[in-house]
């Protein structure tokens, strides 16, 4: 063997070593959860680990035989479309004037929209609080969705952009030549050209409304419980039940990581937003 | 993204793209300018977001600096009262903001520094096509869509708790035995870089990847006619051409990681102790679990205003970074 081969052997062994670690690394945990939701609670405290085993539903049904768990569920799917379809609403049209119309101010605006959503969440926790508690909306679906919609357009509004910028001008400039209003050229023309952007947007908009945590933890309680405030239930300092535990994660995380899975290829530039445009 | 990265903040390219004249549609209507028209139709598309950002991140916006000017502890209704900037020299000599203030910085710059190397060194290893490439890409995506405090938890619990935890399992299996990685004082805020670089190291990959991509290849081309090393062409062709991207992962990450709370609140709630309360969990333990806000106030306002401070002065940076090319 040369040493030009060796080399490029080596160079192999070293790129799917580099391969294999990766998977196992990142893909590790997620299965770790799926096996543990799946054991029996005996077979989850057997050490070694058991990598085969019966499965069981047992976890799943224990976890939506609560009162808490389906009802949190269905809660948080709620406050997540309502904020998803208003995030579209206001994202949509603005997205389109930031790549396409000329206005005044604009790089201040578009700057302003980007650190409300570079900002720390905690930062806006205490008035958040307060102004709910004034007006009443403690605990409502409105007033989460309110709040939410602050973590969702900036990034909506920039990520629309994008997408729209990617519009070749022309298909419009010929629309209006061809006599289309300008808002017909917009709806008619220029927006079936984004729907894959529309599409990652709202995907992305419902995983952040769907994840919340902080917002959810202080500005929501007994009544509007969402799923990720609910799952701490299983992790009490008196009890740790692993297994439901384990299930209620699969349940929760598992429709979003299949939906985002299916539109991977538009929303790898959401999730790399600011990296890219 | 389509492949085809951009190292320009998107601002800049939407001022470029537009500047030229912007849209012929003033000239399409008649050859008058109609500014007017133009600026209004543009205020009604974007009229609903800015409404909505006023109203829900100015308006807090100011509440929240007025609130850090007030001494309000739920707890204690009759001491509410305007204390100036009390709260904000109480900071001063607060030893646990001090400490965070620290935790923040350590835990920022490790998992920064980390994710960036870590991110760089499998995008190199995996530029070229390759079985698995794919399937690790769709795997990546997984750490940034999971619930993050669904995510802490699973740290916490599946795989961190002493014994039976699965990576606790592999640390006696490997020979570094069995710890109590969030209840150690000395280990609990490793535990939590390292899971932060699990969450966060595939936003470095995929943005490395895509601009590995995206590289000329005419260097490379020229490379081939001299004897240059592997290492040499990674140290003197590969690297300067990222450096813009090195330089936006850094950048974006770093703000990011000031954000940071969810699933290190789950893992650890900012203990043992104190030992991993960034400054983030420090305002939120006060004023939610004390119920001081106002100090909880004062807080978060120097933790915005830090962010604000960042965002601009990395901006700049960046700006500079980018100029010579």
């Amino acid at each position: 063997m040369t040493v030009q081969k060796r080399r490029r052997a080596a160079g192999a062994v070293v790129r799917y070593a580099a391969v294999g670690l990766a998977l196992a690394v990142w893909a590790t945990p997620v299965v770790w959860v799926l096996m543990t939701s799946l054991k029996t609670r005996t077979d989850i405290f057997t050490i070694p680990p058991k990598l085969w085993f019966v499965p069981t539903l047992e976890h799943y049904r224990a976890s939506l035989n609560t009162a808490d768990i389906p009802r949190a569920i269905a809660n948080s799917a709620l406050v997540a479309t309502v904020t998803t379809l208003l995030t579209l609403a206001v994202s949509v049209p603005a997205g389109y004037a930031y790549a396409r119309v000329r206005l005044p101010l604009r790089d201040g605006l578009l700057f302003y929209t980007l650190f409300t959503q570079m900002a720390p969440p905690v930062g806006f926790l205490v008035p958040f609080f307060l102004l709910l508690s004034r007006a009443g909306m403690l605990d409502t679906v409105a007033g989460i969705v309110v709040v939410y919609l602050t973590v969702t357009v900036p990034f909506a509004v920039w990520l629309m952009t994008t997408y729209f910028l990617d519009v070749p001008r022309e298909l419009e400039e010929a629309a209006l030549v061809d006599g289309c209003t300008r808002a017909g050229a917009m709806t008619r023309v220029v927006l079936p050209q984004v729907y894959g952007g529309m599409a990652a947007t709202a995907v992305l908009s419902f995983v952040a409304a769907w994840n919340e945590f902080v917002y959810a933890s202080v500005l929501t309680g007994a009544r509007v419980r969402l799923a990720p405030v609910a799952i701490f239930g299983f992790l009490t300092t008196e009890e740790t039940l692993w297994g439901p535990f384990a299930a209620t994660g699969v349940m929760i995380m598992g429709p979003v990581v299949l939906v985002a899975f299916a539109l991977q290829r538009y929303i790898v530039r959401g999730l790399t937003l600011g990296a890219f445009r | 993204m389509n492949g085809r990265p951009s190292p320009t903040a998107l601002a800049d390219e939407v001022a470029e793209r537009a500047r030229p004249g912007g849209i012929p549609f003033a000239r399409l209507a008649g050859g008058r300018w109609r500014l007017n028209g133009e600026e209004r139709f543009g205020l009604l598309l974007v009229g609903p977001s800015l409404l909505l950002l006023l109203l829900v991140s100015a308006m807090p916006l100011g509440l929240l600096l007025g609130t850090s000017l007030f001494r309000v502890e739920l707890t204690k209704p009759w001491a509410t009262g305007f204390v100036g900037l009390g709260n904000y020299l109480q900071m001063l000599e607060d030893a646990r903001f001090w400490h965070s203030l620290g935790v923040t910085v350590l835990y920022t710059g490790t998992t920064v520094v980390l994710q960036t190397v870590l991110g760089l060194a499998f995008a190199l290893a995996l530029a070229e096509e390759m079985r698995g490439r794919n399937l690790l890409r769709t795997v990546v995506l997984l750490p940034m869509i999971l619930t993050p405090v669904v995510v802490g938890l699973v740290w916490r619990t599946l795989l961190l708790t002493p014994r039976y935890g699965l990576l606790d399992y592999i640390a006696q299996l490997v020979g570094v035995g069995s710890h109590s990685w969030l209840g150690d004082p000395a280990l609990a805020l490793g535990a939590v870089i390292v899971m932060h670089t699990w969450q966060w190291t595939p936003f470095a990959f995929l943005v490395f990847s895509a601009s590995l991509a995206a590289l000329p290849v005419e260097p490379f081309e020229a490379a081939k006619l001299e004897p240059v090393t592997a290492w040499q062409r990674l140290r003197y062709i590969t690297l300067p051409l990222l450096r813009p991207a090195i330089v936006t992962v850094v950048v974006v990450r770093t703000i990011v990681a000031l954000r940071a709370f969810d699933a290190i609140f789950a893992a650890t709630g900012g203990g043992p102790g104190t030992a991993t309360e960034i400054l983030n969990l420090y305002a939120y333990r006060v004023a939610f679990n004390n119920l001081n806000l106002g100090y909880g106030a004062a807080l978060a306002s120097t933790l915005l205003l830090a962010t604000a401070a960042m965002t601009v002065g990395f901006g700049r940076v960046r700006a500079v970074v980018e100029e010579p090319r």
